[in-house]
């Protein structure tokens, strides 16, 4: 479903300055259907990962396919709903306005749109508010919007960056019922965090990822299996790799 | 398959008609078009001249605001506040985003001019009830082509600020480059002229620095050549080959400007 080959990135963070390897010969497939959580401390290279697969930046080397189809064919964003890492939107647009451009963005016929930003924002709990304009909602109202935006497509992979991120225990909940939600309907989901219970809560299957390699890669029942907690099995990878690399 | 073009350009004109800013430039534009009428009731000569140059000059200052302080964040801010995630993680190219934002911001430019043109008309037409004496020679064809000319530039000058963010990290320097743009857009073809013709003036000018203005000439856009406002205030008539080849000159300013934004943008990476 999602095929991430050799992957490798580096970028050089200002005029003169050395370059930092963000991703380094990353290879990683997440099949149909999975739950994969993407476990890494900050600036592990897990967002990189991912804006790679969303085209937003492309990589040095390797290759990425979602669905079959290369990340850069912009066809392929069809069936890809995406949250980004701390979601800002357009201020003046109302929730409402927000999926509407969504929908139609991704070809969708405006009544499924009307139907499904019916459903969507009363599953975030946005309905009431969806006719105020975003710049007035809170942080968590924001995110909460972003999942629906995610969302209003149907879209079969789901890419999630730090879905519970400014979240209250309600919307984490709330977004925990939206994620076995997706997976009961089978659908691939593919999301980075760096809260551990997150991870053992929603997957099948996680990568530790830190200083922009994979360290490990397994079904999280055989990560657990040595006896070890999934904190004690992160920070034992985190620390081999000592941080970010500078080349 | 809808394109995706349509959706961006109306997000980007909602987002831009409610921005607040847009209520403090109509206010300013307001209060302008309301001292035209009494200005001119104090002057009591060339009464009719001063009334149309001011409500020109009204729509052509206003439009810059509105492009400068309105426009420019409509791209830059997507840029800056990473809005632009929400918008390439659909099934857009990014080529497709920056004609559907410059659609936007067309439409934001055309819809902004109209309603300011209906009250310079009015303010106009108040001045000549008043003083019908002083409006000898005018003419509204000429005032709404000064209108219309007027919102081509600005179109053309919303093109470069596409062009400027496409390559520039952050919206201050977009800013930067369009007020330069503006500046010498407006001043080349007299700049040129005297360049060229140094002994009129008696002064001397380097070989270098008229081949650099020649060359400014060629890269920046020739903005001057839409500023009819003095013929439109004295009634003097415009040819239509000038018509033609003006406007002609900014469809291909514009759309080459917007082709290159899109070549620049379709390499920029989002981190």
């Amino acid at each position: 479903m999602i095929k991430i080959e050799g992957i490798s990135k580096q970028f050089k963070e200002g005029i003169g300055s050395k370059k930092v390897r963000a991703l380094e010969d990353l290879t990683l497939e997440i099949h149909k259907g999975e739950v994969f959580g993407f476990l890494g401390p900050n600036g592990a290279g897990k967002s990189t990962a991912i804006k790679i697969l969303i085209n937003l930046i492309s990589p040095d080397t390797g290759h990425a396919s979602i669905m079959g189809k290369d990340v850069m064919d912009k066809d392929t964003r069809r069936y890809v709903g995406y949250l980004p890492e701390n979601p800002y939107f357009y201020d003046y647009l109302t929730a409402e306005e927000l999926l509407w451009f969504g929908g139609k963005a991704s070809g969708v016929s405006l009544k499924v749109i009307r139907e499904r930003t019916e459903e969507l924002l009363n599953k975030v709990n946005l309905h009431a508010a969806r006719k105020r304009q975003l710049r007035t909602y809170s942080k968590g109202m924001v995110q909460r919007a972003g999942i629906a935006l995610a969302l209003i497509h149907d879209p079969d992979v789901v890419i999630l960056d730090e879905p519970m991120g400014g979240l209250d225990p309600i919307g984490r909940k709330m977004v925990g019922d939206i994620m076995m939600e997706l997976k009961a309907q089978g659908k691939t989901i593919f999301f980075s965090s760096h809260i551990l219970t997150d991870i053992e809560r929603f997957c099948d299957r996680a990568g530790i990822i830190a200083g922009g390699k994979l360290r490990l890669v397994d079904r999280l029942d055989t990560l657990l299996s040595g006896g070890l907690t999934l904190e004690e099995v992160f920070l034992k990878e985190v620390e081999k790799a000592g941080g970010g690399i500078e080349v | 398959m809808t394109t995706p073009i349509w959706p961006i350009a109306v997000i980007t004109f909602k987002e831009g008609i409610r921005n607040r800013a847009i209520y403090g430039i109509s206010i300013f534009a307001l209060l302008l078009l309301g001292a035209n009428i009494l200005i001119s009731g104090m002057m009591m000569q060339e009464l009719g001249k001063v009334a149309v140059d001011m409500a020109l000059s009204t729509i052509s200052f206003t439009g810059l605001l509105l492009v400068l302080f309105v426009g420019i964040n409509l791209m830059a801010k997507d840029l800056d506040k990473r809005t632009i995630y929400m918008v390439l993680s659909r099934p857009i190219s990014r080529p497709q985003y920056i004609i559907g934002k410059f659609l936007g911001v067309i439409l934001l430019i055309l819809t902004t001019i109209s309603i300011l043109s209906i009250f310079a008309i009015i303010s106009i037409f108040m001045v000549k009830l008043s003083y019908p004496g002083y409006f000898p020679r005018f003419s509204w064809p000429l005032v709404l082509l000064a209108i219309s000319f007027i919102t081509i530039a600005l179109i053309l000058l919303s093109a470069l600020t596409f062009l400027f963010a496409s390559f520039s990290s952050t919206s201050f320097i977009t800013l930067v480059l369009t007020v330069v743009s503006y500046i010498i857009g407006q001043s080349i073809t007299d700049v040129k002229a005297l360049v060229e013709a140094p002994q009129t003036v008696g002064i001397k000018v380097s070989s270098v620095t008229v081949k650099v203005v020649q060359a400014a000439y060629y890269i920046f856009p020739n903005l001057s050549i839409f500023d009819i406002k003095l013929q439109a205030a004295h009634g003097l008539p415009i040819s239509w080959s000038y018509v033609f080849w003006a406007v002609s000159y900014g469809v291909v300013y514009t759309c080459l400007t917007i082709i290159l934004a899109g070549i620049i943008f379709r390499r920029r990476e989002f981190p």
